[in-house]
């Protein structure tokens, strides 16, 4: 390998997606030929994705995935690459995993309704909740992200903050 | 007008239409078919009564419109010819249910994609396909929202931040009407 930045930017890629390019662009910079290449940042990929499936944070963990036989400092090299790198994956991984739209932004607005056809003259307020959410894993030519706005009576926006307080109670006994 | 027709007929049920006219707003089925029981029991037909009531009806709809006092009406009915007793008796019936009346108008105002109901369920996401072992709370919340005649259902998921971020707003929301209480 030409240097150590090399062999961690392999990694990281690998980590990602494997695609033609990366096998292209491997063989050019280690200078090895396109199978030895592919093979390369295949199993740099399956490593990878077996340390962060199995949650090896430890060095001797990593190592222990390594045959005996393998070049030392490599190994090592590799390994303190994986673990660098390992937060991040998991981080990414939870943020990608399979899931109902997330909700990303809340607002809210509060307004007097003054008159309407039935009554010419009221002071009635009413909150207006729009609510956008992200599918982090969208069907195919679907919108990930989408917008929902809601309308709440006094009434219900009292039974909303029933609804959650109930909820944070449970929480509060399940987290403490 | 007719008015003058039914001022031998109205008398002592007058307080049972008012019961009719609380519903006005909802069945006017049930009121029709009222009626037409009232038509019988009087030995009237039931044609001209309905069309009675709908000239009738014309003036609390009109003053729960205009908010008006329980002497606006009294002064409005003897304008329009109905006799001192009964625009009292009216009046004053009036000015009882007024509450309810206009609570009742009240609701029936415009909502664009009124909250129905709020369904949720949370537990904690024990894997995944990347991850053997996590132990993360997530919050799921169905809402429905009446879309026109029908209902549709939004499904979200909440982290825990975004929990205590929604009910922190929806606090700060509630704290905003309650200056309209």
């Amino acid at each position: 390998a030409p240097s150590k930045d090399a062999v961690k930017d392999v990694c990281v890629q690998s980590h990602r997606t494997l695609n033609r390019k990366l096998t292209e662009n491997t063989a050019a910079t280690f200078s090895i030929p396109a199978a030895q290449a592919a093979q390369l940042v295949q199993s740099l990929h399956t490593l990878s994705h077996h340390v962060l499936f199995y949650n090896l944070t430890s060095p001797d963990q990593i190592l222990a995935v390594f045959p005996e036989s393998f070049h030392s400092n490599l190994k090592n090299l590799i390994t303190k690459i994986l673990l660098e790198n390992s937060p991040a994956w998991r981080t990414e991984a939870l943020s990608h995993q399979v899931s109902l739209p997330q909700l990303k932004e809340l607002d809210w607005r509060v307004d007097l309704v003054t008159s309407s056809d039935s009554v010419s003259r009221m002071a009635v307020p009413t909150c207006l909740v729009q609510l956008k959410m992200e599918d982090p894993c969208p069907s195919a030519g679907g919108e990930p992200v989408s917008t929902v706005t809601v309308e709440l009576s006094r009434e219900s926006l009292d039974t909303i903050l029933d609804g959650l307080g109930r909820i944070r109670d449970q929480l509060a006994v399940v987290a403490g | 007008m007719q008015l003058h027709f039914a001022k031998d007929v109205l008398p002592d049920s007058v307080g049972t239409d008012f019961q009719n006219l609380n519903k006005f707003n909802e069945q006017t089925d049930r009121f029709v078919q009222q009626l037409t029981e009232f038509a019988g029991e009087h030995g009237m037909s039931a044609g001209p009564l309905r069309n009675l009531m709908k000239s009738v009806l014309l003036v609390p709809q009109g003053a729960l419109k205009k908010n008006l006092t329980t002497e606006q009406v009294k002064e409005d009915l003897l304008t329009l010819g109905l006799n001192d007793e009964k625009a009292a008796h009216f009046s004053s019936q009036w000015g009882q249910h007024y509450a309810a009346l206009s609570r009742l108008a009240v609701g029936q105002t415009l909502m664009v994609n009124q909250l129905v109901d709020m369904e949720w369920k949370f537990g904690v996401t024990v894997g995944t396909s990347e991850i053997q072992k996590v132990g993360n709370i997530f919050l799921q919340l169905k809402l429905v929202v009446r879309k026109g005649n029908s209902t549709e259902n939004v499904f979200m998921e909440l982290t825990l931040p975004q929990f205590y971020n929604f009910l922190h707003e929806m606090e700060r929301a509630k704290a905003s009407m309650e200056c309209f209480a």
